[in-house]
């Protein structure tokens, strides 16, 4: 049973989906970087991947969303769901999934040449979408009050959206990534470039955030993964050059008291090699 | 003891040379070495390079004595290196002093507002070169720009393997062609078809493009490279397809870099004398059809005027020099302007 | 990795459970005290608890800057709430002990004793100084089969302590002996307490263990 391919779930409903992934490998050209994850993504929860540098989290994120497609050579194997429909069925135009499917990263990236209007309508301009000025400044608001930014730039909503600091840019972004209401956030180590304060800020939003979406976020910082999610996976090599995988997912607070696996408890707690 | 002969031991010498003193070292070393040279044989380049060279060796002895031996060493590099500077310029404002002067003379109203048509001696002006360098240039922009731009943005964010590399390489090689066999490419492609004696305005365009093309090419891709890979990833993720984020994210970003280039390439080939010498010819009236007879154009005007002056010379020559004059202006306004947009309009990319 | 962190969450371990040895000592010192009415190595004692206060000080302090400064989390979270406990239960154990030496003096230095009284009295002390051994021994071990006996060690202390009781009523019909009756009673409940105490020790252990943090029932009596 094939989807319609301008139209894989109901268009964007504004309800969080649940993300299903079974036996994925991610390959890039030959080499296998990621290995045989299988986990569920709960629907309006949180959920946190840790794991030491290259050992495939940012590269799993990125599969969900097609995104690891950018790079030459990039190949899966297995199955990724979004309520029941497979995103990599072969009828599956990548760009339409991403459409329903945010993301934001490590480094603020607003557009430089765009307004800060413009930058949180940025989903909906570039892709042509026809509406009503007034409808699209509804848009705009609500993903910058939904942003915790509203009040900061209401008044200065056509200047650039480089003129802001670090963790407003970063703010922004994800007022961008909002706007078009996807079902899925998907955030990759967003509060790596900020400061403690402004990160602080990104993790309230994001607690506020997961009652409309749901959200997978990667993270070097293993307090932010314990401060801010509900749930936790783990991912680890064995040596360099190893693939992936996936060591144990669990209630974020599991993990951090009492998690399963001897290799997730040395990780936690700092004595890794 | 062992801080003190830490910090200590690389303690500067006891004072500092005054400030007039690398002046001083100069002027001294002049004076000495032109004074010697009076007697030997005067040579200017001799003072120049020989002033150069002692008033650094002065100034190092100096400041060494005075300061010490790092900052003696610091100020004769400085020195050393300023001087370098100062002679490198010198052929250069030499060449604006020259042209400035010899040029002014014939910089007057009627210059700009007549032709040379029915002059034979004095009188006359550049209104049908001016307009000749204007369409012939504005053609070859109109073709270039298009082409390189998107040559470039197939090269950056299209292209790959062996075609990506092929193509590279004969931009490469582009940007190596003498004017002169850009010229007689122009000028063997019209002969296939109209033969060997035919003359036209957009000979030269097609010319100038050939020489135009990878200098736009080379500037728009490095302006391309520049615009952060964030950008292009950001509006993916926004399931933007690849050719909106080109024009609607990449290019508006690399924009006034761009048109800086473009301005920079156009100076370059506005003053591009041997490739129309033998596609435009030369012609004394305003031509304004780029598709029918001669044009004449800046440069060839100023060549022609002074190989081949009537009786007597000196009118021919002032109008060489005041169209050279003319022509080193609007290659100057042309970089003032790419500086001004770039710097107005360029945005601050992090 | 986190070498600092290591060697300072194994130093307050070894203080933690060092303060089982003064708890020892200053048990061994009371049961002296009781069997031969010493007041004065009753004096000792209340003076020593002094140093049994101090380790709980020095400890608490330095497992809450750990986690101030450490973010611990997994094994190393739960074994310096473990030490928390383990080093309150200390305290409360010298407390006891001293509890017990204050109310030698209630009924003078020459008082008349029940030698039975006594005698189990002494019993209690030696059952729970082992019980302080083996608590000691189950932690340092992470054993939790021992911790677990613990349970059952502990009933031979409050079966004595209900044969105290049974006692003092049977003197308490002899006047004189009556006073003296009732501050033993009191104080074999003190060592009653001292066996839950170690109890309490034991269930850390099995905290650390399995990460589930329960009362200990009665081992005849299993989940």
């Amino acid at each position: 049973m094939t989807a319609p391919v301008s139209n894989p779930v109901s268009p964007n409903s504004g309800v969080a989906r649940r993300i299903d992934v079974k036996n994925l490998n991610i390959y890039y050209g030959s080499f296998l970087a990621v290995k045989d994850v299988s986990m569920t993504i709960q629907p309006n929860k949180v959920t946190a991947l840790i794991g030491s540098s290259g050992c495939g989290k940012s590269t799993f994120l990125r599969s969900l969303n097609r995104m690891h497609e950018l790079v030459a050579g990039a190949r899966v194997e297995g199955s990724v769901t979004i309520d029941g429909v497979d995103i990599y069925a072969p009828t599956m135009d990548p760009v339409v999934v991403r459409r329903q499917i945010g993301m934001v990263f490590q480094n603020p990236n607003p557009f430089p040449t765009m307004s800060i209007y413009d930058n949180t309508a940025a989903g909906l301009k570039l892709n042509s979408k026809r509406m009503k000025r007034s409808q699209m400044d509804t848009i705009v608001e609500k993903a910058l009050r939904g942003a915790h930014l509203w009040e900061e730039v209401k008044d200065r909503l056509d200047k650039p959206g480089s003129g802001l600091s670090g963790g407003q840019q970063q703010r922004l972004c994800i007022a961008r990534a909002t706007a078009v209401e996807p079902e899925v956030l998907l955030m990759d180590e967003p509060c790596s470039a900020l400061d403690p304060i402004a990160t602080l800020a990104i993790e309230d939003l994001i607690d506020e955030l997961k009652q409309k979406f749901t959200i997978v976020i990667v993270t070097h910082n293993m307090q932010q993964a314990a401060r801010a999610s509900d749930m936790t996976g783990f991912f680890n090599i064995e040596h360099s050059g190893d693939p992936g995988q996936l060591i144990e997912l669990d209630e974020t607070e599991k993990i951090f008291s009492n998690p399963v696996h001897q290799e997730t408890e040395d990780y936690v707690s700092g004595r890794f090699g | 003891m062992t801080a003190e002969r830490g910090i200590a031991s690389s303690a500067a010498g006891s004072g500092r040379i005054p400030r007039w003193a690398p002046w001083a070292a100069i002027l001294g070393t002049a004076v000495v070495l032109a004074a010697i040279l009076t007697l030997i044989g005067f040579n200017i380049a001799l003072l120049l390079v020989g002033t150069a060279v002692f008033s650094t060796v002065a100034i190092y002895l100096w400041a060494r004595a005075v300061e010490g031996h790092r900052q003696g060493l610091d100020r004769a590099i400085t020195m050393g290196i300023s001087s370098l500077f100062a002679l490198a310029m010198v052929p250069l404002i030499s060449l604006l002093w020259t042209v400035a002067s010899k040029g002014i003379d014939r910089i007057d109203v009627e210059f700009f507002t007549t032709s040379m048509r029915g002059v034979i001696n004095d009188g006359g002006g550049i209104l049908h070169a001016m307009t000749g360098t204007l369409i012939i240039t504005s053609l070859a922009t109109l073709a270039s720009v298009p082409i390189g731009i998107m040559a470039a943005v197939y090269l950056h964010e299209y292209g790959k393997g062996k075609l990506k590399k092929i193509l590279t390489f004969f931009v490469d090689v582009m940007t190596g062609i003498p004017s002169i066999v850009a010229g007689l490419f122009a000028f063997a492609l019209f002969a296939i078809f109209f033969g060997p004696g035919i003359r036209m305005g957009v000979m030269g365009s097609v010319a100038l493009s050939v020489l135009m093309i990878p200098i736009v090419v080379r500037s728009t891709e490095e302006m391309l490279r520049v615009v952060p890979d964030g950008l292009r990833e950001a509006s993916f993720a926004l399931g933007v397809p690849k050719w909106r984020t080109v024009t609607k994210v990449v290019l508006p970003t690399a924009m006034a870099g761009i048109v800086t280039g473009v301005m920079l390439a156009v100076a370059r080939i506005i003053g591009e004398t041997a490739p129309l010498l033998i596609t435009t010819g030369a012609f004394s009236s305003v031509n304004l059809n780029p598709f029918s007879g001669r044009m004449d154009n800046l440069p060839v005007f100023a060549y022609n005027q002074y190989r081949n002056p009537g009786v007597p010379p000196e009118p021919f020559i002032e109008r060489a020099w005041a169209a050279a004059l003319v022509l080193i202006l609007i290659v100057m306004v042309l970089f003032l302007v790419a500086r001004f947009i770039s710097r107005r309009y360029g945005t601050e990319l992090r | 990795m986190r070498i600092h962190y290591q060697e300072e969450l194994t130093r307050l371990e070894t203080q933690a459970l060092g303060g089982f040895d003064l708890v020892n000592r200053s048990l061994d010192r009371t049961m002296e005290a009781v069997e031969h009415q010493d007041l004065e190595l009753a004096q000792i004692v209340i003076g020593d608890d002094d140093q049994i206060d101090g380790r709980y000080l020095e400890v608490h302090q330095g497992l809450i800057t750990l986690l101030a400064t450490q973010s611990p989390v997994a094994t190393d979270l739960r074994l310096i709430s473990a030490l928390l406990h383990v080093i309150k239960n200390i305290e409360r154990m010298g407390d006891q002990c001293v509890n017990i030496c204050k109310l030698l003096p209630i009924v003078g230095s020459e008082p008349p004793t029940d030698q039975e009284m006594v005698n189990q009295i002494l019993s209690m002390g030696k059952k729970v100084r082992d019980l302080n051994i083996q608590a000691k021994r189950a932690f340092a071990d992470r054993d939790e089969l021992m911790a677990l006996d613990l349970v059952v060690q502990d009933d031979f202390v409050d079966r004595l302590n209900k044969k105290c009781f049974a006692l003092a009523i049977e003197i308490g019909d002899d006047v004189d002996l009556r006073e003296w009756a009732m501050t033993m009673l009191l104080a074999a409940r003190a060592l009653e307490r001292m066996g839950d105490n170690a109890v309490d020790v034991g269930e850390q252990v099995a905290f650390i263990v399995t990460g589930l943090f329960r009362e200990f029932e009665d081992a005849s009596h299993p989940l």
